[in-house]
């Protein structure tokens, strides 16, 4: 093992373990794995509180004794609990037969309904479902409400028998506003909106979690070189290693203790989402519509995630150190934070744009800016599709660009840290960048 | 071969920090780097380890840059102290030797070794916050030699001791000479230096004195004393009498007088014995490193230099 090595190496160590045994670091992992547990089982809660929400629905018909066949064949398929015999009315929805399809509307405009379905039998001897909602119906509620028309519509075909001579028709079915009139939601592509806000919700945690980090840990790297310069530690640590081997090391003991927090905060969460379902499924009994959530958080996604983590950490790292470096006193810290912070926030705002599903030009080319990718394109993994090379592109420009800044970072601090009573201006830096 | 400290210049934006400073330490001796504060002491040891670049001239051990060598060649007490407030004494020591290369159990041994013969074994467990400043000093002090280095540099060691610490310290500077160090000090306490060196060099605001062996500084002045002790009245008013000689010090046991240049000690005391003094202890001395400064310089070591603010920042 050679010095450097062997430097770098006890350099990291020290710093991980100096990270990981503060009381601030402990505090804050228990605060935000806590947090984190807590949220990964909203979606567990808010089943528990749909669950003991029971739906009216009226359903109206133009053809006699349809509306009655299709409220017993929903009733027995939505609201039997498939586990037990099941009892009436211990399902989700209270299905009643509607006076006409004008009324009903006005009972779901006033809210006495959640929904009204109006049945009509269309030229080809199939069914067509409306569902008139007022604004959003729950997407697994319409989900279901999907499965009952598709059941109701089988049966209807079985009671006009001889089937041979009539092929199958799959009932037609769309989820329209009760003021507008307008389709809201076309039953096929339901799902892929609950997907969509599923992939929304990764991207965002993602990009929160991204954005939040990386200048969170930026700053314990600075904190920690202002740290040793006001302490005067710098003077023998400079004296005994040398400015890569304390730049490297300290960048990879405090990105490690990160990576380490991010795990700790990350793996309990996800563990409880994942078990969540099964939670829900064992306590409130199976539902087609749970778990919709989880379905955007990818193994693919989680390891895209902790690239960029790694690299952008090492990136902005590399930053914080060189400003660090140039820094006198603790209290100088918050003037440059803020500065410091605003090449993130840039970058946070594109994100954010590609998280509500924009594919601007602007957004693609942030997504390959190296202090940007690892928001944008996280944003951009998460929604949307992402063309491999496009991946490749930004990893492999910000994997060229955190050399690069690693070097800046180096010659700044080995000018910096010796330079005491300076102002933190930009005159300083180009300074140290010259060499003092 | 010796450490050369090769004309060495250094700029801090308008302020000059070294002006063509040049002098020579052989190996195995200790060696007094005297001067006042911003006379460029720092400056030197920061360029001879290799952290600050000159902006001309170099300086070399047995032959090497010295940016060239590895930094396990020197042992730095900086004059700033510092450690890590947060971190056990024992587990500083460590860290700082396995940055030298020394292994864990070799660095731990040496460490309480050196905590015992200053001392200070309790202070192992201890956190640096908990330390008083002296103690402080003792563990900075050990984390620069516990890798054995070729060539000691040390920034002000004594400030701040007490005086059992001092000269804790002092045998701990002889001993390390004794095992074929070479120890380099800066000091503004001359006393010390007298003390401790074979060799010194007097540097004011980044420029050569003098500097040569303690015999030939003293004696560069061109100045002698004398130190005199007689009964009775220890002013000695006979002294009026002789020219080109005075009393510097007058004190009860012995007084020192200096003489210029063509006035003679057996002036001095032929002065006395004529006067009817009975005297008690006669000596020809060299004049102290104090004097020498003070001829030098034109001020004594530890009066403020004034330099340009801006300098203070930049070398602090």
């Amino acid at each position: 093992m050679s010095a450097a090595t062997r430097n770098i190496g006890l350099v990291a160590r020290r710093e991980f373990i100096e990270r990981a045994r503060s009381r601030a670091f402990v505090a804050s992992t228990l605060l935000l794995a806590g947090l984190a547990i807590v949220v990964s089982l909203i979606p567990l809660g808010v089943r528990l509180v749909d669950k003991a929400t029971i739906s009216r629905v009226a359903v109206v018909a133009g053809e006699p004794g349809l509306a009655t066949r299709a409220i017993g064949a929903m009733d027995a398929f939505l609201n039997t609990r498939l586990d037990t015999n099941g009892s009436p009315g211990s399902g989700k929805f209270t299905f009643e037969e509607g006076r006409d399809e004008a009324t009903a509307t006005v009972d779901v405009r006033e809210g006495r309904l959640v929904a009204a379905i109006s049945i009509r039998r269309t030229d080809d001897g199939g069914l067509d479902f409306r569902v008139i909602s007022a604004g959003a119906l729950a997407a697994d509620r319409a989900q279901l409400l999907q499965v009952g028309a598709f059941a109701v519509g089988i049966l209807d075909w079985t009671a006009s028998q001889p089937a041979a001579t009539k092929p199958f028709i799959t009932p037609t079915f769309a989820v329209v506003d009760s003021g507008s009139g307008s389709i809201a939601a076309p039953g096929a592509t339901a799902p892929d909106a609950a997907d969509y806000a599923s992939r929304r919700i990764v991207g965002i945690v993602f990009v929160v979690l991204s954005f939040l980090t990386l200048v969170f840990y930026g700053l314990w790297v600075a904190s920690g070189v202002v740290a040793e310069k006001t302490g005067r530690v710098m003077e023998l640590l400079i004296s005994a290693a040398t400015a890569p081997q304390l730049v490297i090391g300290k960048i990879v003991g405090i990105g490690l203790a990160g990576l380490a927090q991010v795990s700790l905060v990350l793996a309990p969460a996800i563990l409880a989402l994942l078990a969540s379902g099964r939670i829900g499924d064992a306590l409130l009994g199976p539902d087609a519509g749970a778990g919709a959530s989880l379905s955007a958080l990818s193994p693919g996604l989680i390891a895209a995630f902790l690239c960029y983590f790694v690299l952008g950490f090492a990136l902005y790292a590399g930053l914080y150190a060189g400003a660090g470096s140039l820094l006198s006193r603790a209290e100088d810290l918050q003037t440059v934070a803020l500065p410091l912070s605003l090449p993130a926030v840039a970058g946070y705002f594109p994100a954010v744009l590609a998280l509500s599903g924009s594919s601007a030009s602007i957004i693609r080319v942030a997504s390959f800016v190296p202090l940007w990718s690892p928001f944008v394109m996280m944003a951009r993994l998460a929604v949307g599709t992402v063309a491999p090379w496009e991946l490749a592109l930004s990893l492999g420009i910000l994997v060229a660009t955190v050399p690069l800044v690693t070097w800046l970072a180096i010659r700044v601090y080995r000018a910096g840290v010796l330079m005491y009573g300076q102002p933190p201006t930009i005159g300083t830096f180009v300074r140290a960048l010259r060499g003092g | 071969m010796s450490l050369v400290v090769d004309h060495l210049r250094k700029r801090f934006g308008s302020v000059v920090a070294l002006d063509d400073l040049a002098f020579e330490v052989a190996p195995g001796q200790v060696f007094g780097f005297l001067g006042a504060n911003g006379a460029g002491k720092t400056t030197t040891m920061r360029i001879t380890l290799g952290v600050l670049e000159p902006d001309a001239g170099r300086v070399t051990w047995q032959g090497v840059e010295s940016h060239r060598l590895p930094r396990s060649t020197w042992g730095y007490l900086p004059e700033e102290r510092g450690l890590y407030p947060r971190m056990r004494v024992l587990d500083q020591l460590m860290f700082f030797a396995g940055l030298h290369g020394v292994p864990k159990e070799r660095a731990r041994r040496e460490a309480l070794a050196w905590l015992h013969r200053f001392r200070a074994d309790d202070l192992a467990n201890r956190r640096a916050e908990q330390l008083s400043k002296g103690n402080q000093q003792k563990v900075q002090f050990v984390a620069a030699v516990l890798h054995e280095p070729q060539v000691l540099l040390m920034d002000e060691p004594f400030t701040g001791l007490d005086p059992v610490n001092v000269m804790l310290l002092r045998e701990a500077f002889l001993e390390l000479r004794d095992r074929g160090r070479t120890v380099v000090f800066s000091t503004h306490q001359m006393e010390v230096a007298e003390a401790l060196c074979e060799s010194v060099a007097i540097v004011d605001r980044g420029r050569m004195v003098v500097g040569g062996t303690l015999r030939e500084v003293r004696r560069s002045t061109g100045r002698r004393m004398v130190r005199i002790s007689v009964q009775g009245d220890h002013r000695l008013p006979w002294l009026a009498a002789v020219t080109g000689a005075r009393v510097i010090q007058a004190g009860m046991d012995r007084s020192s007088v200096e003489l210029d240049e063509g006035t003679e000690p057996d002036d001095v005391l032929a002065a006395a014995i004529g006067a009817g003094a009975r005297v008690l202890h006669f000596e020809v001395a060299d004049p102290t490193l104090e004097q020498v400064f003070i001829d030098h310089v034109g001020r004594a070591p530890d009066e403020e230099v004034h330099l340009a603010p801006v300098a203070e920042g930049d070398v602090a």
